[in-house]
This record gives structure tokens, C-alpha cells and sequence, in this order.
């Protein structure tokens, strides 16, 4: 028969990791919505970026004048995978689900003869990956504030850029969570370099035929912009798996929550029939007693 | 009228119809009005104003950045905007965009030109 006491003392601790769950629950759903809001406004940044991006490199049928940055080296040798996890944990799958693709990616890679490199963003990610074999050019943790997000995407863009110009690597890509709802985070990856022309199927249209005049002249302006449009991007995952990560410990929290109610429940009911058994034996042990005298 | 977007990597900063806008491009300063050739350019470090009336309604200093030009929009993708309506000789080292680009020479100094010496006013 178990304890009462033990009983006791095991409800009272689920009862006060309820609250903690709850309390944490709360949080991720306030910061989920900052999150989300930001994703939201800087993402019209970087539709007009890319837009521009794409009625600069799209006038011409023909790749070969574009830089390389843009269209990739032929024979890609060294593959960069930038991968953002986040800084905590008690987010459920989150992180797990985003190293299983990151695994099946790195080993399709690998069955390609292209040599992979790693650039982890989050705390997660550089655990994650200390112990394994392939290099890790840089870490960036601590991600959690607005200001140090920039940061953190400024020095990604100065560092691929300048590991681009010094053949260091031949392919840069991201892996993020994106944000479906606040109960589906969907990793994706995303190329950098070359470079994904996105979703402009609706502006394709209007801005690669009609004949933009520039200034100053394409290849300059490109010069100025890819760097720029790195940043947009990796601030742009940054941002969304940011949103992710709260939708998706909000909704573990929620869970947990409700599994400690649960299993409070199952526990009083266990105190309780406990509890009668030790009346009722005491009772016989009475009566069978006063039947003796 | 032509709409005027401006957008920093983190929101909009505001969208309006306007009259007329100058911006400074790398190439020299551009009016844009409805019904101007698509273009884009980007942008120097120099004042931006809107007018209204050929009077400056509105003016503006940007650090730099991008402009795509079409018939009726104007969208422009600024880097750092500070409006100039309370920003004065004294207290335009205090201001946030003023911090943020330390270290930018070129950008400072003609912050401070366009504080003191506007091109447009």
C-alpha cells in the first residue's frame, strides 16, 4: 500500500511544476507575439529587396554576367550550413526535429563529395555539434534580443561573405525553423549562395520586363546590394525561427500543463482510496477486537 | 500623387501620398513624382525631403540605402532615417541615429552639413 505521506508530497511537487509550466506558458505566448509582430514588419523589407534583387539579376536570360555570388561556382567543393537553433531548451521537438534534417542533409551532402562546414547559431546547435567531426567555423549564441539579432546576422553576412571571396567555401545555406502557426514550426532550408530567386512569381512579371533604368550602373548596384540582401535573410530566419521557438514552447507548456493536471488528478484519487483503506482496516481491526473480549 | 514607403529592415517607417520627393541617389539628387520612368538606385548619405506647394513639407537625413522607383510608388529601403523637425545644431549629436553610425565619417559629416546647411529648407 503506498504511503500517505510520499502521496502527499508527490501531489504538492507536480502541483507547483503546474505552475511553473503555466507560468512558462504565459511567457512564450506574451514573447510569441513580439515575435511574430517583428517577423511581420521586417518582412517588408526583404520582399522589396528581393524583388529589386530579382529585376536586376532577371533582365538577362543569360547567367554568365552575373557574379558569382549570385548564380554559385560550378564545382561546389565546401558546403556551409548555417543552422539556427535556439538558446534554450523546453521548447518540445523544436530542436530535435531541426538536427534530424540537418543529419539527412549533411549526409546527402556528403554523398556528393561536397565537404560540409558548420556555422551554428544558438546554444543548442554549438552542443549539439561540439562533439562531431565536421568544422565549425563560428559560434553565435545569445540571441535572444533585438539588438543582438542584427548583430548576429551582420557578422554572418561578413563572414560568408568573406569566406566566399577567399574560396574557403563554394555554397552557403540555412536551416531554420519556419513559422507555419503556432502549433507547426516546418524546418527549411534555404540557399544563399546561389542564390534562391523566391516566390517573385507576382512581381516576376511586372518588374523583369518592364525596363528598369539604374544607377549607379547593374553590377555596381549588385555589388552594394548582395551583401545587404545576406543580412535581410539571415535576419529574416533569425526573426521567424524566433517566432518559432515561442509558438512551439508555448504549446509544449500547454501540454505539460494539462498532463500535470492529469496526473494530479490520478494522484488524489490514489490519496483518497489510500486514505479509506486505512479508516476501514483500522475499523475491522476495532471491531474484530471488541468480537475477541 | 505618388506613394511614398519608407522601410528599415525592422518595419515600415511610414507610407504616405505625396506630392513630390527628393532623395539623394550615389549619382546626384532625384525628385520622385507620379509618372517617373521605373529606376532604382541607391542611396548616399544626404537629406531627404517631401514637398509640397515647391515648399519642403517634410525633411529628413538617411544614411544610406536603396530606392525602386515605379509610375506611382516610390519605396525606399533606408538603412538609418532621422526626421530633421527636432533635430538642431546642439542636440543632433544626441541623436540615435547620430550613435548608431559612429564610426561612419562620411555619413556623420554630412549629418551634421545637413543639419546646419540643408540643401533644401
Amino acid at each position: 500500500m503506498p504511503n500517505l505521506k510520499d502521496l502527499k508530497t508527490r501531489i504538492s511537487s507536480v502541483k507547483s511544476t503546474r505552475k511553473i509550466t503555466s507560468a512558462m506558458k504565459m511567457v512564450a505566448a506574451s514573447k510569441l507575439r513580439r515575435a511574430q509582430e517583428l517577423a511581420e514588419s521586417s518582412r517588408v523589407y526583404a520582399e522589396s529587396l528581393s524583388l529589386i534583387l530579382s529585376s536586376l539579376s532577371g533582365g538577362s536570360k543569360d547567367n554568365s554576367d552575373l557574379p558569382e555570388v549570385l548564380v554559385g561556382r560550378a564545382n561546389p567543393k565546401v558546403a556551409l550550413l548555417i543552422i539556427n537553433s535556439s538558446d534554450r531548451g523546453l521548447c518540445g521537438g523544436f530542436n530535435s526535429t531541426l538536427f534530424r534534417s540537418a543529419v539527412a542533409w549533411i549526409k546527402d551532402k556528403k554523398s556528393k563529395n561536397i565537404e560540409v562546414k558548420l556555422m551554428p547559431i544558438g546554444k543548442k546547435a554549438s552542443a549539439f555539434y561540439k562533439r562531431s567531426d565536421l568544422e565549425i567555423i563560428e559560434n553565435f549564441e545569445d540571441i535572444n534580443s533585438n539588438d543582438r539579432q542584427l548583430e548576429v546576422s551582420e557578422n554572418v553576412k561578413n563572414k560568408i561573405s568573406e569566406l566566399f571571396e577567399s574560396q574557403v567555401i563554394d555554397e552557403v545555406s540555412i536551416l531554420y525553423n519556419k513559422f507555419v502557426s503556432a502549433i507547426a514550426q516546418e524546418p527549411t532550408f534555404k540557399s544563399l549562395i546561389p542564390l534562391e530567386q523566391s516566390e517573385s512569381e507576382e512581381g516576376s512579371e511586372e518588374t523583369t520586363n518592364s525596363s528598369f533604368e539604374f544607377e549607379p550602373d547593374k553590377n555596381e548596384l549588385l555589388e552594394y546590394l548582395i551583401p545587404r540582401n545576406f543580412m535581410t535573410q539571415v535576419y529574416g530566419c533569425i526573426l521567424e525561427s524566433s517566432a518559432a521557438e515561442h509558438a512551439a514552447r508555448m504549446t509544449s507548456m500547454d501540454n505539460a500543463t494539462r498532463n500535470a493536471g492529469d496526473m494530479i488528478d490520478s494522484l488524489t484519487m490514489t490519496y483518497n482510496r489510500t486514505r479509506q483503506a486505512v479508516i476501514t482496516k483500522e475499523l475491522i481491526e476495532i471491531i474484530s477486537g471488541a468480537e475477541a473480549v | 500623387m505618388i506613394e511614398l514607403k519608407v522601410v528599415s529592415t525592422q518595419k515600415v517607417i511610414f507610407q504616405k501620398e505625396v506630392e513630390m520627393a527628393v532623395l539623394p541617389g550615389t549619382e546626384g539628387d532625384f525628385a520622385a513624382m507620379p509618372g517617373h520612368s521605373p529606376f532604382i538606385s541607391s542611396l548616399r548619405p544626404g537629406q531627404m525631403v517631401i514637398m509640397a506647394n515647391n515648399k519642403v513639407e517634410e525633411s529628413f537625413f538617411v544614411s544610406g540605402g536603396l530606392v525602386m522607383l515605379k509610375e506611382k510608388v516610390c519605396e525606399v529601403l533606408v538603412d538609418q532615417i532621422e526626421p530633421l523637425s527636432d533635430i538642431t545644431n546642439s542636440n543632433f549629436q544626441q541623436s540615435k541615429t547620430y550613435q548608431e553610425l559612429e564610426g561612419n565619417d562620411l555619413a556623420l559629416n554630412t549629418f551634421e552639413q545637413v543639419v546646419n546647411t540643408p540643401s533644401y529648407k
